[in-house]
């Protein structure tokens, strides 16, 4: 023990000494070695647990400009003892104490470099423990800072995002909830650090308009974008149940605060088509820039249109057409994205701008608009592609909306389209059924140019065939095939060859030929051809078992196991009752039409 | 009883006698009659209950607003109306002559709501009454009154960037918006369908410094749908409009060219560089007509027919049937040379009337294949040496240019044609960064240098690039040795 004591006292005497000598001299005459020794002596007390003696050298109103000039240099001990202790030790408020008062004491430009400093070395878990505790001196120092203000501000700034950027974002109610790593918290308290920057600029600007310190403004402004692409556009924003304060919402509405106090915020949602002048030299960055930002105005979009954060300052007189078309630059952003944050807010923002829409409003010319042609192929995507099933659905009732949401011709130009583009048989077959919606609308409703005559034949041309003619993977296609096929039941139900409002009757020929004739001789062949496989299954079960290794099908990293016989047979048992259900679709299709035709050949006799 | 306009009485504030006799239903017949003389109560919300006050033939309207004119002309009624009270408690009325028919009324207290309501309610009662209406389709779907005519005669036409001051409410009275309370104008483009209907209709009506009030049925605005959250389903909407301001769309954003469109075109798609387009054109200098002419050509190539750049460069941004007025500066039109064929002297502002009657889009370059790319590379390397020997760079610039979008990212060639492309490549570099020397864009003319280099490191090329690069630094210093390669 005795010997531990005169350790300790070892530590605060040589800082003592070193102070002492130091009391004397003018500051300009302190030296290197000086420094080195305060340091080394300073952290030698903060390691040995004398923060409260050190605590007391530093408060010493005789010490004053010692510590303004040396003090920075104990912020990287201080910052490691105060992690080392527990919340409740005596040691590390004294430690905080210290920090607070170095704040006020040191010189502002080496403290900020020392804080800086701090925050660039931390990592992993660590990394929100350390902005928070840093960020009170931090402000302080930066509103202490004489020259080059904004421009410290927006180091400091893009320093702390780069630091959090790195940590996983909080998405389900109970991460939230547990902010295991505390960056819920550390973003509101980094709005909170932001501030009186934000006040600051916004005086300047009531001061004057020409007023030029355009440079913290700009910062800020970095600042909010960065925000809005990490963690915003990563985090789940949706009201949750439970949670009073939804932190990630507070700080989305922070954010927009912050762009709507420095007035910001209408430019870059109604102005954003306009490619804002940051003139970059170099064609990358501007890419880089261009493609960040992209990110960013999405997800400002989004919290605008669909969580209607502040959405009050916003004119009321766009036509929601318009906002449509705004936004679906934003929507092809997100879309294009995989994670589900992304898509899903690419989805509610799709939806709710499709929803302000009336039905039958959107006029065919927008889709000369190359977004509003490559939206709908990314939500196919979405919809026949993504793991995700609530996305999948979502995005099929969208395309739905979207659909209805277009006049006749856009609908019709819509669908040619898709059956062009979507190389998906289910997808095909929800197309068809919404071309027989359309065409049952104008026999019914209203008569309408675009799905009745030659503009609807030359579509049904497009329906009513086989892409590989007979050779046709039936299976496959039987989606819409299928929906082909009740298409073409409807229309002949529906429209009598006397009427022929649709043009059906004066292209049946040619339905035949392209469609009917190579689809009963494709039906033939599938049916030979499986109810055979299926003899075969039977008849050599076991020869079966050693062929069938050939390959092995992995669904999501898990391997299939492979498939029993008996399975392989329900297998084949079903793809003939596919086969069945076309072939009794068909027959009625052909004794429809040769009833019709009997009947108007025995009228004109 | 009848009295003239602007006479007040003082009259105690509970009228006696009267209060047995309100009536729910007269205070808007009231209104309605108020509101038929063009009266506008603006600004009546106040801690001073409103008391309403008529008898035959007279209507009394509470003067505690400094209610300066007559009503039936124009005036804005402040909403300081705290202290207006006489001392003796009184509140002073102005009367107004009333149609014969209404009862004597006397309305108790108002609160706040109901008073800002009735406000919302005589502006809408009055323009269904007297507005006008001006929908093309004369369903009553947008009514206005005109509230201070405008300074100047002239109106905004399709296109132009108009600059307004505005205040919407609900039907209720209920402000939902107000470009004021955001402290700047709200910007936007005429006639593009990027407002309601209603607004593209009613601004287009306005003169400058026009303040105009617009009533706007459902059809005409947010329709069934709304627009959350502030404008619910089947809204009818009342605005109050003053059109600050409005230019000609700069199309190029460096006031090169201004275009105000007199007949809008049909969708949204435009010719193309390269495009094949017929137009109807008349061009101006000075208020004369120097050119009048229907006529077919490529989009880029103008300058065959004496069309100048400006024209080219617009077509790009118009749609079939589009009918608009073009203003060039010198610079997009026969700039320093002038164009001695129309008697058009050196840096003359034109402006052309120009139709596009209809057009043909060129191929994109992804639907071309290599051969007819290295053809039709020749042929525009011809032409664009053409243009820069007669000192038309600009023009240069769009046939050069065509070569490297064809070529540039073009992959897969044979030997032979990978050859030639790159002797098109480097030939294009060369003349367009000559062509961007002569035009004193030294950035971009630098761009193109590097830009051959990179692609070909086989030949030395530095002195190509340390030509253009002196000319960066020495501005007018052009260098005459890159010309050999044209």
């Amino acid at each position: 023990m005795p010997e531990e004591r005169s350790q300790t006292t070892m530590a605060v005497d040589e800082l003592q000494a070193i102070i002492q000598r130091c009391q004397i001299l003018e500051e300009a005459d302190f030296k290197g070695e000086d420094f080195n020794l305060f340091l080394v002596a300073g952290q030698k007390c903060l390691e040995d647990g004398y923060a409260a003696q050190l605590l007391e050298v530093i408060q010493n109103e005789k010490n004053k400009v010692i510590i303004k000039n040396m003090g920075w240099n104990l912020i990287s001990p201080l910052v490691r003892c105060i992690f080392m202790y527990k919340q409740e030790d005596d040691k590390r408020e004294h430690c905080l104490r210290i920090l607070d008062q170095l704040a006020q004491i040191c010189n502002p430009k080496e403290l900020f470099l020392g804080l800086l400093e701090q925050i660039e070395q931390t990592s992993g878990d660590q990394v929100c423990q350390t902005v928070m505790l840093l960020l009170q001196p931090l402000q302080t120092v930066l509103l202490k800072l004489q020259n080059k203000k904004a421009y410290s501000v927006g180091l400091s700034l893009a320093m702390i995002m780069n630091q959090l950027t790195s940590l996983p974002v909080p998405y389900t109610k109970q991460q939230i909830q547990e902010d295991k790593l505390g960056l819920c918290q550390c973003c509101n308290a980094v709005v909170d650090f932001a501030k009186p920057f934000v006040n600051e600029v916004v005086k300047n600007m009531e001061k004057s308009s020409e007023y030029n310190d355009m440079e913290l403004k700009e910062e800020l402004l970095k600042f909010c974008m960065k925000s809005l692409k990490y963690p915003l556009l990563a985090a789940q924003l949706e009201q949750l149940e439970g949670i009073e304060e939804h932190p990630f919402r507070h700080f989305a509405t922070e954010i927009i605060d912050i762009l709507w106090n420095i007035r910001e915020l209408m430019p870059l949602v109604v102005l954003h088509h306009k490619s804002k002048s940051p003139c970059w030299e170099n064609q990358e960055f501007a890419d880089i820039e261009r493609k960040n930002s992209a990110d960013s105005l999405a997800c400002l979009s989004y919290l605008m249109f669909v969580q209607h954060f502040g959405i009050e300052c916003f004119p009321v007189v766009f036509s929601p057409a318009y906002l449509l078309l705004c936004n679906m630059t934003h929507i092809e952003v997100l879309l294009k994205r995989t994670e589900e944050s992304a898509l899903s807010k690419g989805l509610d923002l799709f939806e709710s701008s499709l929803l302000r829409m009336e039905d039958n409003s959107l006029l065919h010319d927008y889709l000369e608009f190359r977004d509003f042609i490559n939206v709908p192929q990314d939500l196919v995507k979405i919809m026949t592609l993504c793991p995700m099933e609530h996305l999948r659905k979502k995005s099929l009732s969208i395309l739905q909306l979207f659909i209805d949401k277009f006049d006749t011709q856009g609908k019709y130009t819509l669908f040619r389209c898709l059956l062009k583009t979507s190389n998906h048989a289910g997808v095909e077959g929800y197309i068809i059924k919404n071309i027989k919606d359309q065409i049952h609308l104008s026999l019914t409703e209203y008569d309408n140019m675009w799905f009745t005559g030659h503009h609807l034949i030359s579509l049904l041309d497009l329906v009513l065939s086989l892409p590989e003619g007979a050779e046709t993977d039936l299976l496959q296609n039987s989606d819409r095939i299928m929906a082909s096929l009740n298409l073409l039941r409807y229309l002949v139900i529906k429209d009598c060859e006397s009427d022929n409002q649709t043009g059906v009757w004066t292209t049946l020929t040619k339905i035949e030929q392209n469609f009917l004739k190579p689809l009963r001789v494709g039906l033939n062949m599938s049916k030979a051809h499986y109810e055979a496989e299926i003899k075969n299954k039977k008849e050599n079960r076991k020869e079966a078992h050693s062929s069938n290794t050939v390959c092995s099908v992995t669904v999501s990293g898990e391997k299939m196991p492979a498939m029993t016989t008996g399975m392989q047979l329900q297998v084949l048992h079903s793809a003939l009752f596919t086969f069945d259900l076309i072939e009794s679709v068909l027959a009625r299709v052909e004794e429809l039409i040769e009833v019709k035709i009997k009947a108007v050949m025995d009228d004109n006799s | 009883m009848r009295m003239g306009w602007g006479l007040s009485l003082h009259i105690t504030p509970s009228v006696q006698g009267m209060s047995e006799r309100v009536n729910a239903e007269v205070p808007e017949r009231c209104w309605r009659h108020w509101g038929a003389l063009g009266g506008e109560v603006t600004g009546l919300s106040s801690s001073v209950p409103a008391r309403w006050c008529s008898m035959e033939g007279i209507f009394l309207f509470p003067c505690f607003t400094s209610l300066h004119e007559a009503p039936g002309r124009s005036r804005r009624v402040s909403s300081n109306t705290a202290d207006q009270k006489d001392p003796a408690g009184c509140v002073h009325y102005y009367i107004v002559p009333l149609a014969t028919g209404v009862q004597c009324l006397c309305k108790e207290t108002m609160t706040t709501d109901e008073v800002t309501k009735s406000e919302g309610e005589v502006q809408a009662v009055a323009l269904t009454e007297r507005g006008e209406d001006i929908t093309p389709a004369q369903d009553r779907g947008v009514l206005k009154i005109i509230k201070r005519p405008g300074s100047e005669d002239a109106s905004p036409m399709i296109g132009d960037k108009v600059y307004v001051h505005y205040k919407g409410k609900l039907a209720n009275g209920k402000k939902f918006d107000s470009s004021r309370d955001r402290n700047e104008p709200f910007v936007f483009s005429l006639g593009k369908g990027q407002v309601i209907k209603a607004w593209d209709i009613g601004v287009a009506t306005m003169k400058k410094g026009e303040i105009c009030y617009l009533l706007c049925k459902p059809d005409y605005a947010y329709g069934s749908a709304g627009s959350a959250p502030k404008i619910p389903s089947n809204a009818t909407l009342f605005f109050e409009v003053e059109l600050l301001d409005f230019k000609g769309e700069d199309l190029f954003e460096d006031g090169g060219i201004i275009r105000r469109i007199k007949r809008k075109g049909e969708g949204y798609s435009n010719p193309n560089e390269g495009a094949t387009v017929e137009i109807h054109l008349e061009g101006f200098c000075g208020g004369s007509r120097f050119d009048c002419k229907d006529v077919k050509f490529i989009v880029g190539e103008g300058e065959d027919h004496d069309i100048p750049i400006g024209i080219d460069k617009a077509l790009e941004k118009m749609q079939r049937g589009e009918h608009c007025i073009l203003y060039l500066s010198p610079r997009y039109g026969f700039g320093e040379a002038g164009k001695p064929k129309y008697g058009i002297q050196a840096n003359a502002e034109l402006v052309y009337e120009v139709t596009l009657k209809s057009f043909e889009k060129a191929k994109e370059s992804w639907e071309m294949d290599t051969k007819e790319k290295l053809e039709q590379a020749a042929v525009v390397k011809e032409k664009g040496t053409m243009y820069f020997k007669e000192g038309k760079y600009l023009q240069a610039v769009i046939q050069y240019g065509k070569i490297v979008s064809w070529l540039e990212m073009e992959y897969g060639l044979s030997e032979k044609e990978s050859k030639a492309s790159d002797s098109f490549l480097l030939a294009a570099f060369l003349n367009l960064a000559m062509c961007y020397l002569k035009l004193r864009e030294y950035a971009k003319a630098v761009e193109c240098c590097d830009k051959e280099a990179a692609s070909k490191s086989r030949v030395g090329r530095a002195a190509e690039k340390a030509a253009c690069e002196k000319g960066l630094k020495t501005p007018g210093a052009e260098d005459e040795e890159a010309e050999g390669h044209v």
